[in-house]
């Protein structure tokens, strides 16, 4: 039972992380429709700012938080204005290039990086001196908790924000008819820069709360990128509660997944539910829900 | 025929080549080259052509070493009787991954090929038994001079070169063409788009694996990681056929004429001219300015691939045009 | 205009006339080629780059002292980019353009794997320095020397320790998914059963994992005496912070080298990693002369502390010179034939290429094991090199 118990808690914590890193994706692809190979890579920019004002400043990552996210706000922002929004003016055979141009923005960051960090490991070290807590012999894990309530808490607020806000209802507008938007009087391309610098912002947010967990070095980004992916479709395009949702159900199978059959096919199990949300439930959870 | 001299002369050239150059390293670059024209030809036809934009390319890639080198290694056989067979396994590898991907469409496709591509380096890695998981299969070389593998290389090369041109000069062409632009309207006119689909991602899957089983045999070793590598292989492929232009018969060889020279460009520094220089002005700041050079090789793939998709959408085929205007202006410019 | 042409050219010359006074000291005449092939980028420059170092700190210092019969030592580093294909034609560039007549590095087990067998095939020894995996020197490859122990004998100072004081009945053996760590599983877990310990879980797991929980909490389910694990720095320190996490507490664990040995596994890991055990290949404590010498050495030029990869970099150049010295002439065949005679000490060890088991060219060295005690790696086994005593039974996890 303890075991279970574990992996269950283990799943859950872990899928709060990963529904912070899903959010970004989910609102960016829902949008704009198109995949950012680059996600993982504005997640590590987040992860080193906040490494550098932890090492330089003594800053608590937790405290960095506003600024990494300030930051990748702009990068988004920068990069959708200048490098991805001039694709669409751009007469080509196959509208993927948005994808690659991404590949090839991913890669610049990650080398930057590299360039000025070089590849070694670098860690910060978790800000609370007794990193876990336990309830009746199960232990939690101070920093993931803290990640899932502020995934729980970004979601609610992303949420309000979509709904409630003018802002918000222009970018879920351009998310259902880019063109109808258009005719309305929506600058749709100004929603879409928006928008990436959100979701780069959210991403961000992920990043930093990572990084007393994790470890960072520029090639950190791939792995996390996918997860995105698989929890984005898991979830549907677009919905912010399906982004919790599938953080959650990834965490909770790679968890069990971990413990009941093996660690190693840990990474597969992430990849064959993704095959099976994409072929049987292709609207993911929002379909199921209309949320 | 006037439209194929260009071609024809450059296929003259191939043939001459390990003759001139001697040096083992360029002739190794050229074979790279060679393999890269037969791997993006096929990409080509699946995602230029029929507009099945595919990030799981490797699939076949690796399919087709691990049968050439499964064959060697379990059964003792040649690997050069892989070359027959790597092709046709990665085309039984096709259906499944058709079957599964292609009831979708756009980003979906893509993600889900992406998914494909990941599951079969799991597989190749976790299943020891059968692939000898992360030891992977070396075999020693059959020959050591590289000239047989150059020429092998070439023939698959104009294999695969040739193959894009008859097919897409063939009615098939057509209906891969109207799926790519269309696909319900050529399924409303009467084109059953399931299955030329299929027949796309069968030739591309066995052009593919072709190009995987001469790895295996030139390389003589791969392990899960080299041969299924998602960055090192799918992504390299369409980065090979959007660089030279996809939707093109010659965009491919193009694509992986630039992509292999620069990339081996900045890895060696200017094929050591870098280092040459530092020897000639052992400045620290030379120095420097040269170690960064090298390291920055990957960092100067990214930019490019920025720059032409920026620039050049189509291509340097497709867009030769306008490359030729912009290299003739600037010319004019100066002068 | 011309006034700065003429100060270019009166710069051009004083870098030629200093450069050229650089090698006037040590050795002169031609320089010998030696290659040497590492990550430089990628994910294990990081390694990389202490060998790098070791090799230009071992080659000024031959240099200096006359080099090889007068003539200095030119090391021609190139890249593999972590990768086998890249190093693969690194060192086909390597022996084609550079012509070098003996190559040395060689990081991890699979790139090192496939770039001996083009060494093979073109016939050009290849002094190997860290890459492990076994199959290497059992490949019957007349033209490849190994320096440093094969990842089976990595445990081989853990198994006395084992043996006379733990006597422990069950293993959980943890590794990660690449070459090093699949071939270095299989062979521990057939010596523990040889020793007589039941191998009650052997896992592996795909390096760079965030959560180990579920996989701990399954070895502590199934509560094995010793706990081995094979795994590179950042997913070692992630082990056993979550260990401690978990509360669990076997009687100890042990690493199989690679990260558990690195400063960097105690920063990250903090105090769980204290009382953890390893297997290691070299410290600056063994009793070989120079070898001291060579950790203070390398701590004041380069600012940060060396361990067992650079110790075989350094040995390695060493052991190539010597090689170089006596070869009867200049060329890879002779040099190959002057490395079978290699009887010679270095930091790293004795150096003496042997046949045993199923292995040719192997050097035969024994490997210690050690302890994390308050943030400092002391040697505990054998007990004659040991520089503190060893601290067994480990008190559990303070909660």
């Amino acid at each position: 039972m303890d075991v279970f118990l574990q992996t269950l808690v283990s799943g859950v914590l872990t899928g709060g992380l990963y529904a912070l890193i899903g959010l970004g994706m989910t609102l960016i692809m829902g949008v704009m429709n198109i995949i950012n190979l680059a996600h993982g890579q504005l997640m590590m920019v987040a992860m080193y700012i906040t490494f550098v004002l932890f090492h330089y400043l003594g800053l608590d990552p937790y405290f960095a938080l506003p600024v990494s996210c300030t930051f990748l706000f702009f990068l988004g922002v920068f990069i959708q204005r200048y490098l991805l929004n001039p694709l669409m003016q751009v007469e080509s055979i196959l509208p993927e290039n948005q994808v690659l141009m991404t590949v090839g923005i991913g890669m610049v960051l990650t080398e930057i990086c590299r360039f000025i960090f070089t590849s070694n490991y670098k860690s910060v070290p978790n800000p609370y001196s007794s990193p876990t807590f336990f309830i009746g012999g199960i232990s939690f894990s101070k920093a993931m908790c803290t990640a899932f309530v502020l995934a729980v808490m970004f979601t609610v607020a992303l949420f309000w924000f979509l709904l409630k806000t003018d802002l918000g209802r222009s970018i879920r507008a351009v998310a259902q008819d880019g063109e109808a938007a258009r005719l309305m009087g929506i600058d749709a391309e100004r929603i879409k820069v928006i928008t990436m610098g959100i979701g780069s912002m959210l991403v961000a947010a992920a990043g930093t709360m990572l990084m007393p967990i994790f470890y960072l070095f520029p090639d950190i980004g791939g792995p996390f990128t996918r997860k995105a992916f698989v929890i984005t479709i898991l979830g549907g395009l677009g919905s912010t509660v399906g982004a919790i949702f599938g953080g959650v159900t990834l965490g909770l199978a790679e968890a069990f997944g971990a413990t009941y059959i093996g660690k190693d096919y840990e990474d597969m199990i992430g990849l064959i539910m993704f095959l099976l949300v994409l072929l049987f439930l292709p609207g993911g959870f929002k379909r199921l829900t209309k949320v | 025929m006037k439209e194929n001299a260009g071609p024809l002369i450059v296929l003259g050239i191939l043939l001459l080549f390990p003759w001139v150059i001697t040096d083992q390293y360029y002739q190794h670059l050229m074979i790279l080259v060679l393999m890269w024209v037969a791997i993006g030809s096929g990409w080509n036809l699946i995602a230029g052509y029929t507009g099945q934009v595919s990030f799981g390319d490797a699939a076949f890639f690796g399919t087709g070493a691990y049968a050439a080198g499964l064959l060697a290694f379990k059964l003792g056989i040649s690997a050069w009787w892989g070359l027959a067979l790597g092709g046709l396994m990665a085309v039984v590898i096709a259906f499944p991954f058709g079957w599964i991907c292609f009831r979708l469409r756009g980003a979906y496709f893509a993600l889900a090929t992406l998914a494909l591509n990941e599951v079969m380096r799991h597989i190749a890695t976790i299943w020891e038994s059968l692939t000898g998981g992360m030891v992977g299969i070396l075999l020693m070389q059959t020959f050591v001079s590289k000239i047989p593998y150059y020429y092998v290389a070439l023939v698959i090369a104009v294999i695969a070169v040739v193959t894009v041109q008859l097919v897409m000069q063939s009615r098939w062409g057509y209906y891969f063409v109207s799926i790519r632009e269309d696909q319900d309207t050529a399924e409303s006119i009467g084109i059953d788009t399931h299955y030329y689909k299929m027949i796309s991602l069968c030739l591309a899957a066995y052009l593919t694996g072709l190009a995987g089983s001469l790895y295996m045999n030139y390389m003589s070793f791969i392990d899960p990681h080299i041969v299924f590598s998602l960055h090192d292989i799918s992504i390299m492929a369409i980065l090979v056929g959007i660089v030279g232009g996809v939707g093109t018969v010659y965009g491919p060889a193009v694509g992986a004429f630039v992509m292999v020279t620069v990339s081996e460009l900045f890895r060696t520094g200017g094929f050591g001219l870098v280092d040459s220089v530092t020897k000639a002005i052992p400045y620290p700041a030379v120095m420097l300015a040269a170690k960064y050079i090298k390291e920055a090789h990957v960092f100067t793939f990214g930019v490019l691939v920025i720059l032409v998709i920026l620039f050049l959408p189509n291509g340097i085929v497709g867009d030769w045009p306008k490359l030729r205007r912009g290299l003739l202006f600037w010319r004019r410019q100066k002068a | 205009m011309k006034r700065g042409l003429l100060c270019l050219v009166a710069a051009f010359a004083v870098a030629m006339i200093a450069s050229g006074t650089c090698l006037a000291q040590g050795a002169k005449g031609e320089p010998i080629k030696v290659g040497v092939v590492l990550p430089l980028t990628g994910t294990q420059a990081a390694f990389g780059e202490i060998e790098k170092n070791s090799f230009v700190m071992g080659v000024e210092e031959i240099n200096k002292a006359g080099g090889v019969n007068g003539r200095p030592i030119e090391l021609i580093v190139e890249d593999d980019a972590s990768k086998a294909d890249v190093g693969r034609s690194a060192v086909e560039k390597l022996i084609s353009r550079d012509k070098v007549i003996v190559l040395t590095g060689g990081y991890a087990s699979s790139v090192t794997y496939a770039m001996a067998a083009v060494a093979q095939q073109r016939q050009v020894p290849f002094v190997v320095n860290t890459g492990s995996a076994d199959n290497i020197t059992e490949m019957g490859w007349d033209y490849v020397f190994r320096i440093n122990p094969p990842v089976s004998e990595y445990p081989e100072g853990l198994k006395g320790f084992l043996q006379e004081v733990v006597k422990p009945t069950s293993v959980a053996i943890l590794y990660e998914n690449t070459l090093f760590g699949q071939s270095g599983s299989k062979e521990f877990a057939a010596d523990a059963e040889k020793m007589g310990l039941k191998v009650l879980m052997k896992q592996g797991y795909e390096a760079g994992g965030l959560d180990f929980k579920p996989l701990l909490i399954n070895v502590r389910a199934a509560n094995p005496d010793l706990v081995y694990m094979i795994s590179y720095v950042m997913d070692a320190a992630l082990l056993m912070r979550q260990a401690k996490e978990l509360n669990f507490n076997p009687k100890l664990f042990v690493g199989g080298a690679a990260g558990f040995t690195l400063p960097e596994f105690y920063k990250n890991a903090g105090d769980a990693a204290d009382n953890v055990f390893s297997a290691t290949l070299w410290t600056e404590n063994v009793p070989f002369p120079g070898a001291r010498d060579y950790y203070d050495k390398y701590l004041t030029r380069f600012k940060s502390p060396t361990e067992y990869h650079g110790a075989e970099a350094y040995a390695a150049i060493y052991v190539v010179a010597d090689a170089l010295k006596r070869a009867k002439e200049l060329a890879p065949k002779a040099v190959r034939e002057s490395l079978i005679d290699t009887d010679m000490m270095t930091v790293f060890g004795p150096v003496k290429f042997i046949a045993y088991g199923k292995k040719k060219q192997q050097n035969r060295l024994p490997t210690y094991l050690v302890q994390w005690q308050k943030g400092m790696l002391e040697t505990v086994w054998p007990k004659d090199v040991a520089t503190k005593p060893y601290v067994y039974p480990v008190p559990p996890w303070k909660k």
